[in-house]
Order: C-alpha cells, then sequence, then structure tokens
C-alpha cells in the first residue's frame, strides 16, 4: 500500500521515528539547561516544531535520567505536585560531545546532498 | 451541568490512569502515573481554558485516544524484552529445522513409522499412532528447544558469543554446483543402454550373471516376479538420460526424476526383501538355486547358501543407502524449487558448457 506520494506510509513512518529519535534526545537535554516539568517541556518543544507526545517524551526523561544524564525533583506548584528536570553535570558534558557530533553528521549530510543534487 | 461534565471527564481520566497503572512495573508505577496524570490534567485544563466551559466527555475520550491506548502507553515505560534475541534468533531456527525437518521427520517416515505399521496387525491404527505421536514429538522437541535458547538468551551476555569467532571459525565457501557436461551425460545414456541389453541377455545367457558358477546356478523363482520391474526400471534411467540430454534447459528435471528414481528403487528392493524373508516348503533360497539337472551336495548347498545371504545383504545396504539418498535428494529437490519460485536466476547449462 502506498500513498499519493507513492511511498509506503508505514515505511515512511518508521523511517521517521528512528530519524527523530536521536534527534529528540538532543532537543530535550538542550531544553533541559534550564529546569521544567513535563507539560512545559513539551509544550515549549512544540512551540519550536518539535512535537512529541507524553507518550514518548515521559519514558525517554525517565531513561535520560536513569543513565546519569538528568536529575529530577517533585515540587508543588500551582498547587499541585510536578516533577522539575534539569541537565545533570554528566548530562552537560555528554550533551556537549553530542551536540559536536550532530554538527560534524550535519555538515557530512549536507555536503553528500548536495553532491547528490537534492539540496 | 458544568460541575456534572468535570468531575464526569475527571473520573475518565482516572479510570484511564488506573488502565495504564495495571500494565506498569509495580515499583515505578506511583511516580510514572502521578506524573502522567500531571501532564494530562494540564491538558484538560489547556482545552478547557481554550474552549471556556468543561471538556465533555467524547472531547476527553478524544484527548486519551490520541495518548493511546493504557497497554501501548505502558509498554513505552519498559525496556524491550524478547524471549530469544536477534543475535541468538538465526542459530534457534537454524538448530529447530535441524531438528525438526532433517532428523526428527525422517526417522519417523523411514524408521519408526514402518517398523510400527508393518508390526502391527491394524495398519491404519498403527498409522494414526505414529502421526500422534511424531506430533506430539515435533511438539514438545520444539518446546524444549526454545526453552535452552530462552536459557542462553539470559546469560548471553555474559557469554558474548557475539564476540567468539575468527578467520578459523568461518566456513569454507560452498562449491558452486556444477552442470553435468554433454560428454558426461552421453556416456551415462551408453552405460543405461549397455545396462539393458545385459539385462536383457541374462535370462538366456546366465554366465552373464553367475559367471563359471553358471554351470551349477540358476536365477530362483522369485525373480520372475521382479524381473519385470526391474527392466521397466532400467528403460526409465535410460529415458531420463535421454530427457537430460535432449532438454538441457529443464533443470528441474534431474532432481525430480533422480528423486523418482529412487524413491520407486526403493519400494522395488523392499519388496525384494520382504519376499526373500518368507521361506518356500521350509527351504531358503530366495535368489539362487542349484541348477535342476545338478546333483546337490553339502559343500554346493553351503555354496548356495552363502551367495543367499550375501545377496540378502547387498539389499538390505541398497535399501539403507537408497534411503539416505532419498532424504538427500528431497532436500535437493526442494531447495531448487525455493531458488525457482524466489527467482535465483539459475545458469544456463548450454553457457555453462561453453565456459
Amino acid at each position: 500500500m502506498t500513498n499519493s506520494n507513492g511511498a509506503n506510509p508505514d515505511l515512511f513512518e518508521s523511517l521517521r521515528l528512528e530519524l527523530r529519535r536521536g534527534c529528540l534526545v538532543l532537543a530535550v537535554l538542550a531544553r533541559l539547561k534550564t529546569e521544567q516539568y513535563g507539560y512545559t517541556l513539551r509544550k515549549s518543544l512544540g512551540d519550536a516544531g518539535l512535537t512529541i507526545d507524553e507518550g514518548t517524551l515521559y519514558p525517554l526523561l525517565r531513561r535520560l535520567e536513569t543513565q546519569g544524564l538528568l536529575v529530577s525533583s517533585w515540587r508543588e506548584e500551582d498547587k499541585r505536585n510536578k516533577r522539575f528536570y534539569r541537565m545533570s553535570p554528566e548530562g552537560e558534558r555528554v550533551f556537549g560531545l553530542l551536540l559536536e557530533e550532530w554538527k560534524r553528521i550535519n555538515a557530512s549530510l549536507d555536503r553528500t546532498l548536495q553532491e547528490a543534487g537534492r539540496i | 451541568m458544568s460541575t456534572s461534565t468535570k468531575s464526569k471527564s475527571g473520573e475518565l481520566l482516572d479510570r484511564y490512569l488506573h488502565a495504564v497503572s495495571f500494565w506498569l512495573p509495580k515499583k515505578q508505577q506511583a511516580d510514572i502515573i502521578a506524573e502522567l496524570s500531571e501532564d494530562l490534567r494540564s491538558q484538560v485544563e489547556d482545552k478547557e481554558a481554550e474552549l471556556r466551559r468543561p471538556l465533555d466527555d467524547d472531547e476527553t475520550m478524544a484527548l486519551l485516544k490520541r495518548c493511546g491506548s493504557p497497554i501501548l502507553v505502558a509498554s513505552r515505560y519498559r525496556p524491550q524484552t524478547s524471549l530469544i534475541g536477534p543475535v541468538l534468533f538465526p542459530i534457534y531456527e537454524f538448530v529447530l529445522k535441524l531438528v525438526l525437518l532433517w532428523v526428527l521427520v525422517p526417522v519417523f517416515i523411514l524408521i519408526v513409522g514402518p517398523a510400527l505399521i508393518l508390526s502391527a496387525a491394524d495398519h491404519a491404527g498403527a498409522f494414526f499412532t505414529t502421526i500422534r505421536t511424531l506430533w506430539t514429538t515435533l511438539f514438545m522437541t520444539a518446546a524444549v528447544i526454545t526453552l535452552v535458547f530462552a536459557a542462553l538468551e539470559r546469560t548471553g551476555t555474559k557469554l558474548h558469543l557475539e564476540d567468539r569467532w575468527d578467520k578459523r571459525s568461518l566456513p569454507q565457501l560452498p562449491k558452486q554446483p556444477q552442470l553435468p557436461s554433454t560428454t558426461h551425460t552421453i556416456f551415462e545414456l551408453v552405460f543405461a543402454l549397455l545396462g539393458i541389453v545385459w539385462l536383457l541377455a541374462v535370462p538366456h545367457y546366465p554366465f552373464l550373471l553367475f559367471g563359471p558358477a553358471a554351470a551349477f546356478l540358476q536365477p530362483a523363482p522369485l525373480w520372475n516376479t521382479f524381473y519385470g520391474p526391474l527392466v521397466v526400471l532400467a528403460f526409465l534411467s535410460l529415458a531420463r538420460h535421454g530427457i537430460q540430454v535432449a532438454r538441457p534447459q529443464w533443470t528441474w528435471f534431474p532432481p525430480t526424476a533422480q528423486l523418482f528414481s529412487t524413491v520407486v528403487g526403493l519400494m522395488v528392493v523392499k519388496y525384494l526383501i520382504d519376499a526373500a524373508s518368507k521361506p518356500l516348503n521350509g527351504e531358503w533360497h530366495p535368489f539362487v538355486v542349484l541348477g535342476s539337472s545338478i546333483q546337490p551336495t553339502v559343500q554346493l548347498a553351503r555354496v548356495v547358501g552363502f551367495v543367499n545371504a550375501s545377496v540378502l545383504l547387498a539389499m538390505a545396504a541398497t535399501w539403507l543407502g537408497l534411503s539416505i539418498a532419498a532424504v538427500i535428494q528431497a532436500g535437493q529437490l526442494v531447495r531448487h524449487l525455493r531458488k525457482r519460485k524466489q527467482g535465483v536466476p539459475s545458469v544456463d547449462p548450454a553457457l555453462m558448457r561453453l565456459l
């Protein structure tokens, strides 16, 4: 089964998710240089054009926290308990490395696509 | 009304969160639900602020539907698990096929089945018992293999199976199957023709079969029954070689015809052995007897007994050899047909000969 562009929608969706996965980690870490709780983080990413549903964001935040890249704490705000996240010192270091890697990949990809005449 | 609608949407949220919590790991349940609940309630509040009224059931349901089914949402908090992982799975699949299809099924078809069916008084009943036993054995074996691999999967990280290889452990490349040359096939055809001439001449010139012993030995009456089928089998073999020479592009023909010949040969040999096992008038001389004009002596009787025993032994060895050949040829035929179905291009035999 194909869509109007002739692409298999399931295949495209699976490849799109694969492409987004690593980028989301980078975006989440970048946003958590300043402390935020889940809902505001999701909104700010959405406002920047990176929509992310709750079923993806919260497991990702937990994984990053387990890996030691984030720290979190429960606090009351507007009479409701909220969990606030921010980057840990280890997260800052790894984020720097990932950012360098991202820039390198981006530059290579730009060159490759230019050579292929796709941009 | 607004309070009642609000409480309804709140109740729907609570029921949704309760359903999610059922599938979550116990240790993290409360923490995850508190965070998810906060997010969902914030979404409801934002939507209500936008609409300037409480959400009704359908709107709340639409929001939850977008979030995903409770089991799907909960599954995202769990690490990905599999009974047998991608590293072990190809080995598991290989072992399963090897044991079930290449060991158990042939053993049942060639040994257990015939032994049970032929020794039973009720052949049909024994056949169904064999099928039932085969099914149970296949099921149990598959279960045991799966359990062993599942256990290996749990300890696989300690064994580092994926790192244990070097160049010496790599298998040799398989030899490319060589198509028989025209000269080879013509030689086979000529030999098949000579075989038929020999077979047709034997009844008139027993010397061709017994050599100097033809002076006192002659074929037993059993051969009167089996001579005809043997001649037919020889003509079939001649036809097979003829077709191979005339139609080399029929790549499916040689393995199919070879399997057919082997199975027919297997049946003839089996009937020969069965017939030879039954002594006639208390005497056991199934294959050769003394010539009618020869005076029997103790020494000649020993020679006849020895020749008969040797032929029976050769028949049994032939039956075993043909059984193994049938299994191998069936495998070759299946592989050939599978390759044809997958569209693997086969090399044109004419081109192969030029090369």
